[in-house]
């Protein structure tokens, strides 16, 4: 556990360290706060449910950008030679890394908690709604990451790798729109695979095991098939 | 200490590494020769588990290297032939993240990192970030981390490549303050450099081992066939001057073949 730990510190600080996490982390929050103050102008309604879609949009956008490099970097850098004949099973190195970068995204979702205390401050909106809008937010975050590290996993060059990210992203977010083409089985299976209907139900203050289940997964497959992955190093 | 035994590499149908045995003893420094693409930093990637063998078995300190990956590795240090550092951190981070994860004990960390870094002379440059330091200091930190972990055997990929004459002699005296500590085994072009620091020489040719002799014994051996004494430089393009022969004799009858023709 403490090398998983050491290695996504090291991953946070590379991020800090690096303009691209603080170019990201100042786009993200002046679109969200244009979004918010946009949204709640409009609506004129005591909730976020607005904002998290716009978040998860955003984060489609935006998510790729973070991870692109996690993986390819190290790959062009050859500093995988470094990790890999360290004493560390690859299971670490994948958690290592995801950890770091999920870190970072949990920082990012703290500050715009900040939503929250301006909408309580001027009138009296259902905390529990809000509170599961966060937690679906965070899990499609938490989803999204372990998609660009798994396409990171896939190339060295970090342009792929973002490229893929956001095919397969972009996929998962508007397959909702293809439900009309299908029917039965097939129209229940690609709604159930489309983020957008899972986070909806967050957003509105719902909370499913069957939503749980999704990102869970997802994460889960994404992080199993980042690790035979680098184990295979097709990239080679 | 490390014993390998017919280990094979295949990448498709291109043979790497043709059935190459070898054994280096405990406190060895073995100078590792060969032409660029002859197979020297694919060996020294399976030998570091970082690549895996298509056939053979090498076992270093009675383990195996297949079975016992994660002990082995905290057993080798390694210097791949560019240097593997994270050049937006600095000096004394990169080697504390580097002394966390290769298992070395939390109240000897700080130890391990005031010996390495007083061992390869980075004091100085300790707080500096790797990306503003000299090619020769990328080296050194690149050699600390490989033995902050105190391993058995130092496995050096090309260690002196693209450094000036000064800087050579320092990395290679570095090299050789490893002697009583440990095995080590180095690949180089620059042969006066294995001449100057080890005891055994390993060549490689098209992934095949054609010398596998302690140093003095070859020099002696060929100077024995010749009016004067030899260098390993001359031992070594005669090996590769055979090769380039038959490649001509080869390339020579082919030729008159289609003249005649």
């Amino acid at each position: 556990m403490s090398k998983i730990i050491a290695l996504a510190k090291k991953e946070l600080r590379s991020s800090f360290s690096s303009p691209i996490a603080y170019i990201i982390l100042i786009a993200m929050l002046s679109l969200f706060n244009i979004f918010f103050f946009m949204i709640i102008d409009q609506n004129r309604e005591a909730s976020l449910r607005d904002v998290f879609q716009v978040m998860e949009f955003m984060f489609i956008f935006l998510i790729p950008l973070l991870t692109m490099r996690l993986f390819s970097e190290e790959k062009s850098s050859g500093t995988i030679e470094f990790l890999m004949t360290a004493p560390l099973s690859n299971t670490m190195i994948v958690l290592g890394k995801y950890f770091g970068v999920l870190t970072f995204f949990s920082l990012l979702i703290l500050v715009t908690t900040i939503y929250y205390a301006i909408i309580e401050y001027f009138s009296d909106p259902d905390p529990m709604s809000i509170l599961s809008g966060y937690v679906g937010i965070w899990l499609e975050g938490a989803f999204f990451i372990a998609i660009g590290l798994l396409t990171s996993s896939w190339t060295r060059n970090q342009i792929i790798a973002a490229l893929m990210s956001y095919f397969i992203l972009f996929l998962l977010y508007f397959l909702s729109n293809f439900t009309q083409y299908f029917t039965g089985n097939f129209e229940s299976i690609i709604l159930q695979l489309s983020t957008r209907t899972h986070l909806e139900n967050f957003s509105i203050g719902i909370i499913t095991p069957a939503d749980i289940v999704y990102y869970l997964s997802g994460i889960i497959l994404c992080l199993v098939l980042t690790r035979l992955s680098i184990e295979n190093r097709l990239w080679q | 200490m490390l014993i390998a035994n017919n280990v094979c590499k295949k990448f498709g149908s291109f043979h790497a590494l043709d059935n190459v045995s070898f054994e280096i003893n405990k406190g060895d420094i073995v100078g590792f020769l060969g032409k660029n693409g002859a197979g020297k930093t694919t060996l020294m990637r399976i030998l570091t588990t970082f690549l895996p063998a298509t056939s053979g078995k090498v076992m270093i300190d009675g383990d195996d290297i297949v079975k016992d990956s994660l002990t082995i590795r905290k057993k080798i240090g390694y210097l791949p032939e560019t240097p593997p550092l994270y050049d937006n951190m600095t000096v004394q981070n990169y080697l504390k993240f580097a002394a966390e994860i290769k298992d070395v004990a939390i109240n000897k960390r700080r130890l391990q990192l005031a010996k390495v870094l007083e061992e390869c002379q980075l004091e100085h440059v300790k707080t500096k970030t790797i990306a503003t330091l000299s090619k020769g200091y990328k080296q050194r930190v690149g050699i600390a981390q490989a033995i902050i972990h105190e391993p058995q055997l130092l496995i050096l990929d090309e260690p002196t490549s693209g450094l000036d004459p000064i800087q050579i002699q320092q990395v290679l005296a570095l090299i050789k303050n490893q002697k009583d500590q440990r095995t080590v085994l180095l690949s180089t072009h620059t042969l006066v450099e294995i001449e100057q620091i080890a005891q055994r020489v390993l060549m490689i040719k098209a992934g095949k081992i054609i010398v596998d002799e302690p140093l003095d014994l070859l020099l002696k051996n060929k100077n024995d066939r010749q009016s004067q004494p030899l260098t390993l430089e001359q031992v070594f393009i005669s090996h590769h001057h055979e090769m380039m022969q038959d490649k001509t004799e080869e390339y020579d009858q082919a030729h008159k073949k289609v003249t005649y023709e």
